[in-house]
């Protein structure tokens, strides 16, 4: 296997529903991220492209849409769908062709237009669809199952509200500072605990929305290419992971779930992560900065927790320590997390690694985390959906 | 429970009360032990035979795993005549069979909501159809 680099990346800033189609905004993601490689688009050799459920044709076949903007030359394009976990997958697609030397340079893509209003079942058929169950009978949209496993965890832990919108209040102040961010406002702890309830004990503020937006991300094991690139980027591991049987978590969309735990919480993130670890031989310990998906505090906490950060339950004390600070022993989220920016599903994953690709080339100006060599991008999706990578310079 | 019989569930094989007592429709695989709610959603353990799965009806009673309470309505497709916002949502654990369901909790007031709590499945009516029967979904109470 050959080493693989990120020589660059592009970002369509995150922004609500919008009447701009997919190629107005799309196209600015790729333009990105082939200045910032400074190479042509004839060096694109294969184009990993996440999908979008809501746009039809040019959501399901992205990368077609995106080829023939940017002048279609007949490579390989696949189209690929892992819910949250869209990016993830496209880049380890990426990363997998280079490495095995099928193709030197390859696109990894992502665009996501949200619906306007709330997402909900995407077809009738109960059967077939256990989706359509929870949304007709169950009355659950995606903040309830967080909700759950949160008042679980206030339960079994020590976790407060407080911790709960601390988190928030964190994430506010670094997102102000990102250009990428959707929501730029900071809040304070009192703010935060003043915002309603959404679903009990996860407030407004402390869940994070549907969002539109791109990224695209070129990685090649060209020497020339590599040599000539602004501070290029080592991917040390890109994997995936689903869950494990018996894993106690309430999982999105589901009506059910074991009472005795057999496997991990969050055991696809817990699978990704440990793959990870093993393939690029660096564990927990070595990692400068982490980018996780905060879809709500809840998330902020576990992931710790599920990827080997601290061990069950202690995450709360890593929190109000100001371990997880900006300068402090494992920044997370110096981006602002999703709670600064929302979800696009397909494209997320991408934009985490974009951001762990920032900070470890020095890039981010007042959220920049000091001296970072090491970063770590960790998604998640329903169904049991995560990709883990690992990044050095 | 009164006019049972006018009752209809809006997506079938979830929740039966033909005997009077209101029970979740589950399956159990003789082979690995696992029981699925909704029964078409198998989870088998890896290297299961998978031979042997046979519908079963669960306990009416469990008990509360976690709550919360939900403060926007659900949006469509989800359907109730009346207002029912804020409404609590339940986890209910039913320990022999290692599986813990999710449900709207009814009749049951929220600010008693505690987890270990004994539920009871019941019904809970959405709205009436074209057929002047009472569309229900499956849902719990405090005992
Ligand atoms: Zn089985």
């Amino acid at each position: 296997m050959r080493d693989v680099y990120i020589i660059g990346t592009g970002i369509h800033p995150w922004m609500g529903f919008s009447e701009q189609v997919f190629a107005d905004f799309a196209a600015v993601a790729v333009d990105g991220a082939l200045k910032d490689a400074d190479i042509e688009w004839q060096k694109i050799q294969a184009i990993m492209a996440g999908i979008f459920i809501y746009g039809g044709n040019a959501g399901h076949l992205s990368g077609q849409y995106l080829e023939s903007i940017f002048g279609e030359t007949g490579i390989p394009v696949v189209n690929v769908y892992n819910a949250c976990a869209t990016g993830s997958a496209s880049i380890r697609m990426a990363y997998n062709s280079i490495a095995a030397g099928e193709t030197d340079t390859a696109l990894a893509f992502g665009a996501d237009v949200s619906p306007k209003g709330f997402l909900t079942a995407k077809s009738d058929n109960a059967v077939q669809d256990r989706d359509v169950i929870r949304w007709k009978m169950g009355g659950l949209p995606n903040p309830i199952y967080w909700a759950l496993e949160c008042r679980k965890r206030m339960e079994k832990y020590d976790t407060t509200e407080e911790d709960l919108a601390l988190v928030k209040v964190l994430m506010s102040e670094y997102g102000s500072k990102n250009a990428h961010a959707r929501f730029k406002k900071t809040y304070s702890l009192e703010e935060v605990l003043n915002s309603v309830y959404v679903c009990d004990p996860l407030r407004l503020y402390e869940i994070c929305p549907v969002s539109t937006g791109a990224a695209a991300v070129i990685v090649t094991a060209d020497k020339e290419l590599i040599a000539k690139a602004d501070n290029p980027v080592k991917i040390n591991a890109t994997t995936m992971g689903s869950a494990m049987y018996g894993d106690p978590t309430i999982r999105i969309s589901a009506l059910s779930c074991p009472s005795v735990a057999e496997a991990p919480m969050l055991s696809e993130s817990y699978s990704a992560s440990r793959q990870a670890y093993e393939k690029a031989g660096i564990g927990p310990e070595d990692i400068d900065l982490l980018e996780l998906p905060d879809n709500s505090s809840w998330h902020y906490l576990v992931y710790l927790e599920t990827c080997g950060f601290c061990g069950e339950g202690e995450a709360d004390k890593m929190l109000r320590d100001g371990l997880t600070k900006i300068g402090g022993k494992l920044p997370v989220n110096p981006s602002g997390g999703f709670s600064s920016h929302g979800e696009a599903l397909s494209a997320q994953a991408l934009w985490q690694v974009i951001e762990c690709s920032n900070q470890l080339r020095g890039r981010c100006g007042e959220r920049q985390v000091e001296g970072a060599k090491v970063a770590m991008a960790q998604t998640y999706g329903l169904m049991g959906n995560s990709g883990t990578t690992i990044l050095s310079v | 429970m009164e006019n049972m019989a006018n009752k209809v569930a809006r997506i079938p094989n979830l929740v039966d009360w033909s005997t009077g007592e209101v029970r979740l429709m589950s399956a159990k695989c003789n082979s690995c032990g696992t029981y699925f709610f909704p029964k078409e959603h198998y989870q088998h353990r890896p290297g299961c035979s998978r031979e042997g799965v046979e519908d079963v009806l669960l306990p009416t009673r469990g008990k509360l795993a976690s709550y919360t309470i939900q403060y926007y309505p659900c949006p469509a497709p989800f359907k109730t005549e009346k207002k029912i916002t804020p409404y609590g949502i339940g986890l209910v654990e039913f320990a022999d069979e290692k599986i813990q369901i999710t449900g709207i909790i009814t009749e049951t007031d929220l600010k008693t909501l505690k987890i270990g709590m004994e539920m009871e499945t019941t019904l809970l009516e959405m709205y009436t159809n074209e057929e002047k029967q009472q569309v229900v979904t499956w849902a719990f109470k405090a005992v």
